[in-house]
């Protein structure tokens, strides 16, 4: 009795120790990412960060029932959530780091919608971008309506690429195999050409798009909270992204944590084998299809009204092949390896501008050498847990 | 309508289908002997047209101004170029794949796709532009009745028709062919009967690439144009046509190809404003021939062992 | 023998791939309770009416009757719920997953897989997949304590006799009326399959009405376990009866059994 007890005291003084410890190794990762500004360093941080994974995957490897790391493991979601507010806070007045936070979330938001069709579902989709892009324009065009309430333009962005997604799934459904890919394929390079021709959407010189003011709040301009705080208008923006992002994973760890993602997981790995034990392949996919949409059309929508203006080339193949690369990246089916796999793509060009005119051959490369290589991306899924960690 | 009008729309069409054709052919192959959706076939054909528009450049300046001489100059750099680069995307990213999961042949086909136009976008000089291919054939008018075509045009038709001839032959009547169709048939056995595999996938791969370049060519012949993005919509026609007609089945990979062109051509009679919505027009009847008939007008064999 | 109806009844079935006439009139009947060893030759037809029965091939004519009700033709999930599952030849097991996980894919009728249920209603959720657990666990402790204990471990662990073991538990878990086993002691020693076998028989003592359709070509396995044997050839029936009956059938001796073991029956 007292053995447990105190085995349970020592559980929870590690948990504690690891929270804090994650806590501030991510804050302080993230502050230098965002503030440095001589590109050497952000090479080393990098690098840094690259070892930090293989060292730190190794441990888990090696001794996956020690205290600490199962502290770690347990405690990282709330470190990795507090590490993204402080920075919120810390950067609340600098545009551009608010900004790239911003960017960065609403493209973890996407991956996780991409995520549930890959990475559960196995129901392949290239024009990520373009669904992203029905978000952004159906924000373009409803923010006129000055009477419809923010929210639920950013509502309406996902139902319309959920919409939108559901025509083209027929000829999904029935093609054999990853031959269907040619049909998700097709739409997201006719998409932009659509976007270019057509004239009702600004054509090939894009739109505008109202900024977004939630509650009586207009996130177009900065808010005094007093003389000496100042928060930048960006801030009300982090804050939208983050309970998006927040909310998307956490609904995503549910799916993954029930009857509802072994159901996907039994659709992706033996079509066959499902069949034979009742599970309708044609509903799972179209759930997983439609929902995942859903939530890239949402995350569109915000990152419509927080770019304030958009234009086709925002939503060209190039930018689905790179929405596919931060799931492969971060390894199909791990839901924290998304966040990885955003930083890579999205956080890290921006901070190195040598390679951003490169970086999508550079990530197709990589991509390219990392399934040559390690075909299970960087961190590979686990298996499933239906109650956290530690419990059964 | 009359009958000019008619007859340049037929022979537009025709070139259009002639390339598809060569092109879903590539296609149909790779999946027949290797079963991978190879999308960066179009980028490898891409990458020929940008072969042959190099080596035209300094023939002039080296003394050869026969528009014949530069044109068999011009094609033999392309073919080679194609079939190397082919090779080489067979041998180190497609090859060594073998029984990995479908997803990641069709991820690294994508990004090699990727790579490969980013690659001539950035490092060819002044590579985001496009580039004029030169008229090497007789530009001059033929009329036949009430009808005027250019030279040029029926004799990259007849080309190319003779090219999808040769090839049908090849499959059919050689002992290449045989192997190629043994290996589709079924793998297995036909390396049990003393077919070296890896040799008939990399032969299929050079057959592939080396019709990608003839549609290279004809293309650039014909349109006297090139340019860095070529490939992507030629790679996802060229599929397109192939699943239509059967995948894995030449003679359906052909009749696709026809089948959207026939489409694109009717598109832009109905919208003549723009090309881009023919293209649309033309995808979305093709998707719905898809929902409809997912195994191909021609069927494919199907059987999966339980 | 009684005179109650059968449950599961083949009228005629038949299945042609091309040429080849895979299924031809095939008819037999399967009574609540019994076990039924379906053998022949290599390519004689037995796996396709596995295949059909369970509605991953369409019959090309015939009727498939289960307690009476037809069930042929129908989609496999259709089939599945009502009543009918099966272990495959080639064991198709998602080697990712968890013995759980691939258990519950069979439990897969049970599951509740409401939106609320699995995403907002956790503490539901929690008391659904306690009761599941509990379920795997007893019914895999039949067939192995070890299998039990490590039920959440991944599949990719465990060795073929374990493979199969979670197979057929991922076929019985759901309580079927008529399980189809395609020659579940492939890969194994006679005395795993002994083992298996038993385990098997014991799982019926909770479930008496279940009833076995098995494929096999082991014939000692056949001779003990089965009440009745249907020999197939060619696609066709070519004889029923008893292990002995069939088994001093001259057209099956001729056919299937040849010399070795038709001395001995």
């Amino acid at each position: 009795m007292s053995v447990t007890t105190r085995n349970g005291m020592r559980d929870r003084m590690f948990a504690a120790f690891a929270l804090v410890a994650t806590t501030l190794l991510c804050f302080a990762f993230g502050r230098a990412l965002l503030t440095v500004n001589d590109e050497r360093i952000v090479v080393a941080l990098l690098v840094t960060l690259a070892a930090g994974i293989v060292l730190a995957e190794r441990r888990v490897t090696r001794a996956p029932d020690s205290a600490l790391v199962r502290g770690a493991v347990s405690t990282a979601p709330a470190a990795v959530l507090l590490a993204i507010v402080a920075l919120i806070l810390v950067f609340h007045a600098n545009h551009f780091a608010l900004l790239l936070i911003c960017t960065l979330l609403i493209y973890v938001t996407v991956a996780l919608g991409l995520h549930l069709q890959f990475g559960y579902a196995g129901v392949l989709n290239f024009a990520g971008a373009a669904f992203f892009g029905i978000g952004c324009y159906t924000a373009a065009v409803l923010t006129q309506l000055a009477w419809l309430p923010h929210p639920v333009v950013m509502v309406l962005g996902g139902v319309f690429a959920a919409l939108i997604g559901l025509a083209l799934l027929p000829p999904v459904l029935r093609t054999r195999g990853h031959y269907a890919s040619v049909v998700t394929i097709a739409f997201g390079v006719l998409f932009t050409t659509f976007l270019e021709i057509n004239e009702t959407f600004g054509g090939a010189q894009g739109m505008h798009v109202a900024g977004l003011s939630l509650f009586g709040f207009d996130m177009t301009r900065n808010i005094r909270l007093s003389p000496g705080v100042t928060l930048s208008f960006y801030f009300g923006y982090a804050v939208v992204a983050l309970l998006l992002a927040v909310g998307a994973f956490a609904l995503v760890t549910r799916i993954e944590r029930s009857w509802i993602g072994l159901t996907l997981d039994a659709v992706r790995l033996d079509e066959t084998r499902s069949a034979c034990f009742g599970i309708d392949l044609a509903r799972w996919k179209i759930f997983a299809f439609c929902l995942g949409n859903f939530i890239i059309g949402v995350a569109g929508a915000l990152f419509g009204m927080l770019m304030s203006f958009i234009a086709p080339p925002n939503f060209s193949f190039s930018a689905s092949l790179m929405l596919v690369a931060i799931i492969i990246l971060g390894g199909i089916g791990n839901r924290w390896g998304v966040l990885l796999g955003a930083t890579l793509i999205v956080l890290v060009p921006e901070r190195l501008q040598t390679i951003q005119e490169y970086r999508v051959l550079l990530f197709a490369a990589l991509i390219v050498g990392l399934l040559l290589i390690r075909p299970n991306g960087l961190a590979p899924r686990r298996m499933r847990r239906y109650f956290g960690e530690g419990s059964a | 309508m009359d009958i000019a009008f008619v007859s340049q729309i037929v022979v537009s069409g025709l070139i259009l289908a002639v390339i598809y054709a060569l092109v879903a052919v590539g296609f149909t192959l790779f999946v027949g002997v290797f079963n991978v959706l190879n999308f960066s076939h179009g980028d490898v054909l891409m990458f020929g047209a940008f072969a042959g528009f190099t080596a035209f450049l300094p023939l002039a300046g080296l003394g050869v101004t026969s528009p014949f001489l530069q044109l068999v100059l011009v094609t033999i750099a392309s073919v080679t170029c194609t079939i190397a680069l082919g090779l080489i995307v067979a041998r180190f990213f497609i090859l060594p794949l073998k029984g990995a999961p479908l997803l990641n042949t069709l991820l690294i086909t994508l990004m090699l796709a990727t790579v490969i136009r980013e690659g001539v976008r950035l490092f060819y000089p002044r590579g985001s532009n496009p580039k004029s291919f030169p008229a090497l054939l007789p530009t001059d008018f033929v009329s036949i009745g009430a009808i005027n075509v250019r030279v040029d045009t029926i004799m990259l038709i007849f080309a190319g028709l003779a090219i999808i001839v040769a090839t049908g032959a090849l499959i059919e009547r050689t002992r290449f062919g045989l192997a190629i169709r043994a290996v589709a048939q079924d793998e297995e056995t036909a390396r049990c009967m003393g077919v070296n595999y890896r040799l008939v996938v990399l032969g299929a791969f050079a057959l592939g690439s080396g019709l990608a370049a003839c549609a290279a060519m004809i293309n650039g012949l014909y349109y006297n144009e090139v340019n860095y993005s070529m490939g992507l919509m030629l790679a996802i026609i060229g599929f397109c046509s192939a699943i239509i007609g059967g995948l894995g089945n030449i003679a359906g990979a052909i009749l696709g190809a026809f089948i959207f062109a026939g489409l694109q051509i009717v598109g832009s009679l109905f919208m003549p404003f723009s090309s881009a919505y023919s293209d649309v027009f033309a995808f979305a009847v093709i998707l719905v021939l898809i929902a409809l008939k997912p195994t191909g007008l021609i069927g494919e064999r199907v059987s999966e062992r339980v | 023998m009684t005179n109650e109806a059968p449950l599961f009844e083949s009228r005629g079935l038949s299945k042609r791939f091309g040429g080849l006439q895979a299924l031809a009139d095939v008819s037999f009947s399967v009574r609540r309770g019994e076990i039924l060893g379906l053998i022949g030759p290599n390519g004689s037809g037995k796996t396709t009416l596995f295949n059909v029965v369970t509605g991953i091939y369409r019959p090309d004519g015939g009727a498939a009757l289960l307690d009476g009700r037809e069930i042929g033709g129908l989609r496999a999930q259709a089939i599945y719920r009502a009543g009918v599952t099966r272990t495959f030849q080639r064991c198709r097991l998602s080697t990712e997953l968890s013995i759980f996980d691939e258990l519950m894919i069979g439990a897969h009728k049970d599951l509740d897989l409401g939106f609320m249920a699995n995403i907002l209603h956790r503490k539901a959720f929690r008391a659904a997949f306690e009761e599941k657990r509990e379920q795997a666990r007893s019914l895999l402790a039949i067939f192995s304590a070890e299998l039990a204990q490590r039920m959440f471990e991944p599949i990719a662990r465990f060795p073929m006799i374990d493979r199969r073991r979670i197979e057929i538990c991922r076929a019985l878990i759901s309580r079927p009326r008529l399980l189809l086993l395609d020659e579940p002691s492939a890969g194994m020693t006679h005395d795993e399959t002994r083992q298996l076998m038993d385990d098997i028989l014991e799982t019926r003592r909770g479930n008496p009405e279940l009833a076995v359709v098995i494929i096999e070509h082991e014939m000692p396995v056949i001779e003990r376990v089965s009440d009745r044997c249907v020999v197939f050839n060619y696609g066709r029936k070519i004889a029923e009866g008893s292990y002995r009956e069939v088994a001093s059938d001259p057209q099956v001796q001729e056919a299937y059994l040849g010399t070795r073991h038709g001395a001995a029956a």
